[in-house]
Order: C-alpha cells, then sequence, then structure tokens
C-alpha cells in the first residue's frame, strides 16, 4: 500500500496541487458571486413589491433542484440560449452560484426578519431614511448574526464543487479520476483525495464554529437577544 | 431568434420520453428507499451512542457523525464504488463486486445518517432530564426509559427535521447517475446522445426535479404545522 502510495500519489502531486488550486478558484468566485446574488435576491424578495414574485420564483427553484442538475443545465443550455458561459469553467462557477445564492438569501431573510421591529422603528423615530436605516441598522448585525451560516455555505460549496468534474472541469477530483483511469489503481489515490477535502471542509467547518463562539462571546449575538 | 428559442425549449420531445424519464425516476425512487433506511437505522444507532454514558461510545460516534458530515457525497460515492470492494477481496480473498445500485445505496445512506445523527441527538437531548429522573425514581430500568419515555417525544420532535433531510437525501440521489445506476439524469444523457438535443432535455429534467422536490417540501411544511398543531412537535 505504501509502495503504490509512493508509486502512485507522489508523482502526481504536481496534476494534484494544480487540481487544488482549481478547486480553491472556483470555489472562491462562486462563493462571492453567490453572496451577492443571495443578497440582491433576499432585498429584491423583501423590499421591491414588482418583482417580488420573480426573487421568489429563483430562490425556490435554486433550492429545489439538485447542483448536479443545474450544473448540466447550465453547461448544455445556457451557452445556446443566452450564449454564455464559453468555457466549462463558468458553467461551473455560475451553477455552484446560483445553488448556494438560493441557501444565501433565505439565511439573510431569516435574519432580517428575525431583528426586533423595536429597532427599525427607532430608527425611523430619530428619522433616518429607509436605506439608511438598512445600511447602519439591519445590514451589520444581519452580518454578524448570520456570518457562521455563511461560512458554513462555504463549506456547502466546497463539497458541491466535486461535482464540477463531471463537466470536465480539471478539479481536484477530475485529476485523482483521470490518474485513477491510467493506472487501475484507486485505493491510494481516491483515499488521499478523500482525506484532501474532508480536512479542508472540516477546518471550513471549524472556523464557522469559531465565528459563532467568537460572536457570542464578543457580541452576544448568538440569536438577537 | 425566437422561434429557434421556441423549438429548442419544446418540452414534446421531454413528454415523448416520459416513460424513460419516470423509470429514471421509479430508481431515483427506490435508492432514495433504501438509503434512507439506511441512513435511519444507523442515524438511530449513532444518535443514541452520541448520548451515552460510555466515553469510548460517545468518542466513536461523535467521529462518526463528522467524519461523514464532512465528506463531499460524490467522493464518499466514488471510494465506496471503486476503493471499497478492492479492499473487502482483498481483505476475504475472493472476488467481490458491488452493484452500481448497491454502492449508491451504501454512499448516501452513510453519508446522510450522518447528518440525520445530529437530529436524532438534538431530538433526545430536547427530553427534559427529569422525565429521565421520574422514570428512574419508578423503578424503570434504562432500556425501558429509553423505549416507552424518551424515543416516543424524542421522535415527534424530530419529524420536521428530518423529513428536510429526507428531502436533501432526495436531491443527492440524483448523484448516482455518475457511477450509472439508470437514474433521471442518467435516462436524460442517454435521451441526449441519441437525439443531440439539450436543451428541452436539460430543461425538463430540472423541471421535474422542480416539481418533485416542491411538492414535497409543501406537504412537509403542512404536515409539520398540522402536527405543531397538536402539540406532537
Amino acid at each position: 500500500m505504501i509502495d503504490n502510495f509512493n508509486r502512485f500519489v507522489i508523482p502526481n502531486l504536481d496534476l494534484l496541487a494544480h487540481g487544488l488550486w482549481v478547486t480553491v478558484r472556483i470555489c472562491a468566485v462562486a462563493f462571492a458571486m453567490a453572496v451577492a446574488m443571495g443578497a440582491a435576491a433576499c432585498v429584491i424578495r423583501l423590499y421591491v413589491p414588482g418583482v417580488r414574485y420573480l426573487a421568489i420564483g429563483y430562490i425556490e427553484f435554486s433550492r429545489a433542484t439538485p447542483i448536479i442538475v443545474q450544473l448540466l443545465w447550465v453547461n448544455y443550455v445556457w451557452p445556446e440560449l443566452f450564449g454564455f458561459p464559453q468555457s466549462v469553467e463558468w458553467a461551473g462557477i455560475i451553477a455552484l452560484a446560483i445553488q448556494s445564492s438560493g441557501y444565501l438569501a433565505e439565511t439573510f431573510r431569516s435574519g432580517i426578519e428575525g431583528l426586533p421591529r423595536g429597532q427599525i422603528e427607532a430608527s425611523m423615530a430619530v428619522g433616518m431614511s429607509r436605506s439608511r436605516t438598512f445600511r447602519r441598522i439591519v445590514a451589520p448585525q444581519v452580518l454578524l448574526v448570520m456570518a457562521p451560516s455563511i461560512v458554513n455555505q462555504l463549506a456547502v460549496v466546497v463539497k458541491a464543487s466535486t461535482l464540477v468534474s463531471v463537466i470536465a472541469i480539471p478539479d481536484l477530483m477530475y485529476d485523482a479520476l483521470k490518474i485513477v483511469n491510467q493506472w487501475f489503481e484507486p485505493i491510494e489515490v481516491l483515499t488521499s483525495v478523500a482525506v484532501i477535502y474532508i480536512l479542508t471542509i472540516f477546518s471550513l467547518s471549524a472556523i464557522a464554529k469559531r465565528i459563532a463562539d467568537y460572536f457570542r462571546e464578543k457580541y452576544g449575538l448568538a440569536a438577537y437577544a | 431568434m425566437s422561434e429557434t428559442l421556441r423549438q429548442s425549449l419544446d418540452l414534446s420531445l421531454f413528454w415523448e420520453y416520459r416513460y424513460t424519464v419516470l423509470a429514471g425516476l421509479a430508481q431515483n425512487i427506490y435508492v432514495f428507499l433504501a438509503s434512507a433506511a439506511l441512513a435511519l437505522t444507523l442515524a438511530l444507532f449513532v444518535g443514541l451512542s452520541r448520548v451515552s454514558r460510555h466515553r469510548a461510545l460517545r468518542i466513536l460516534s461523535t467521529g462518526y457523525a463528522e467524519l461523514f458530515r464532512n465528506t463531499p457525497e460524490f467522493v464518499l460515492l466514488i471510494w465506496v464504488y471503486y476503493v471499497l470492494p478492492i479492499l473487502i477481496s482483498k481483505l476475504l480473498a475472493a472476488k467481490f463486486s458491488l452493484s452500481p445500485f448497491l454502492a449508491a445505496v451504501l454512499a448516501l445512506g452513510v453519508a446522510y445518517s450522518g447528518f440525520l445523527s445530529e437530529t436524532v441527538r438534538a431530538g433526545i437531548q430536547s427530553i427534559p432530564r427529569g422525565h429521565v429522573e421520574a422514570g428512574l425514581s419508578l423503578g424503570m430500568s434504562r432500556f425501558t426509559i429509553l423505549r416507552r419515555i424518551v424515543i416516543p417525544q424524542a421522535i415527534r420532535r424530530m419529524l420536521p427535521e428530518a423529513l428536510s433531510q429526507f428531502v436533501s437525501l432526495f436531491k443527492a440521489t440524483s448523484i448516482v447517475s455518475l457511477v450509472a445506476v439508470p437514474d433521471i439524469m442518467y435516462q436524460v444523457s442517454m435521451i441526449n446522445v441519441d437525439q443531440m438535443r439539450p436543451l428541452p432535455l436539460y430543461t425538463g429534467a430540472a423541471l421535474l426535479f422542480c416539481l418533485v422536490i416542491i411538492a414535497a417540501t409543501q406537504s412537509i411544511n403542512i404536515l409539520s404545522d398540522r402536527w405543531r398543531k397538536r402539540g406532537w412537535a
């Protein structure tokens, strides 16, 4: 087993490192997009009466379809329908972003709706405008309270990103499967890759827990007291 | 432009293959039912061990839950399908192989038992300590207390959360196509190889999943509300 490890994993470390870099890049971009799109969907759902139902439809669709379905859908359907994305990497990023933005929008919404009504009334009473209330009172608290859930969603993105190998994005999983198909020695490579993923996601979950504990201690913000 | 759009989005191709796609959906449902049963059984044992009096059991079961909650389902599925049969063959010194269906059920069942065991643990811990003490003072054995006092109450409290975990499990069954279980996505890909018209096919598949899952979540919400009103959950 050590023998095979030396034969199949060590010589391919470069390839695997490159795959890990692709995974990191995709997850980072997709997550940033997901936060922005989630925030937009949430704000539209709560504050823009005319197109509310569009936002609700979008959120429900993104939460109700499995990631692999979205991945194949974006990869095969979007280029013909909208003319983009032109590369598989962007297709993967967009699919991951759509999936997570739905969950993040609901996270933001529960944060905003959980905020005590009195705070908004108080800011109106001192003459703040609606947008200033949102910027100074609502948004900072929601971000603080929801920070652990948001980091947790990053762990979910990393988990889901294993599937982008299906549309031939050369991420960590893709490289691992490539080595397996070359040598038909799956044990060491797949186990090593599984360990890499588990450690990555485990540390992200641990960070989320740390953040939650830190905020709880510092601001007493576990829930709005 | 709009004519090509209309043609390419014409779902009648999807409708033409409805029986093939429904056969795929049946496979999703089989995988779902089998892995849900496996996940529930494992989760009950793991969840109970997590609140056990024995320290070793607690540590082991916490490790199990953390491990499988943090493993991507796809990695687990590939590992179970490719690596596990070889390891078992070496162990038994005999040829051993897993069918795609069994590998899928095993991987998804074990993965979701991690999530469900959290739910089970939370459900059990939500039962006030006084109930157990009352049972003890009446001379009930620990097992009887578990069976007659803790578990019946815990199950009711767990139901809404457990059901939403099952919805996630159903969503996750869409990845079994990748080890060639003939589920919806597998059938759709096969039809696409034949027809070369991905637009209606993949859009139809996405809508079908959407429909099934939204119907499931809505009925779960209605049921949970009803249970809450009855004071169950």
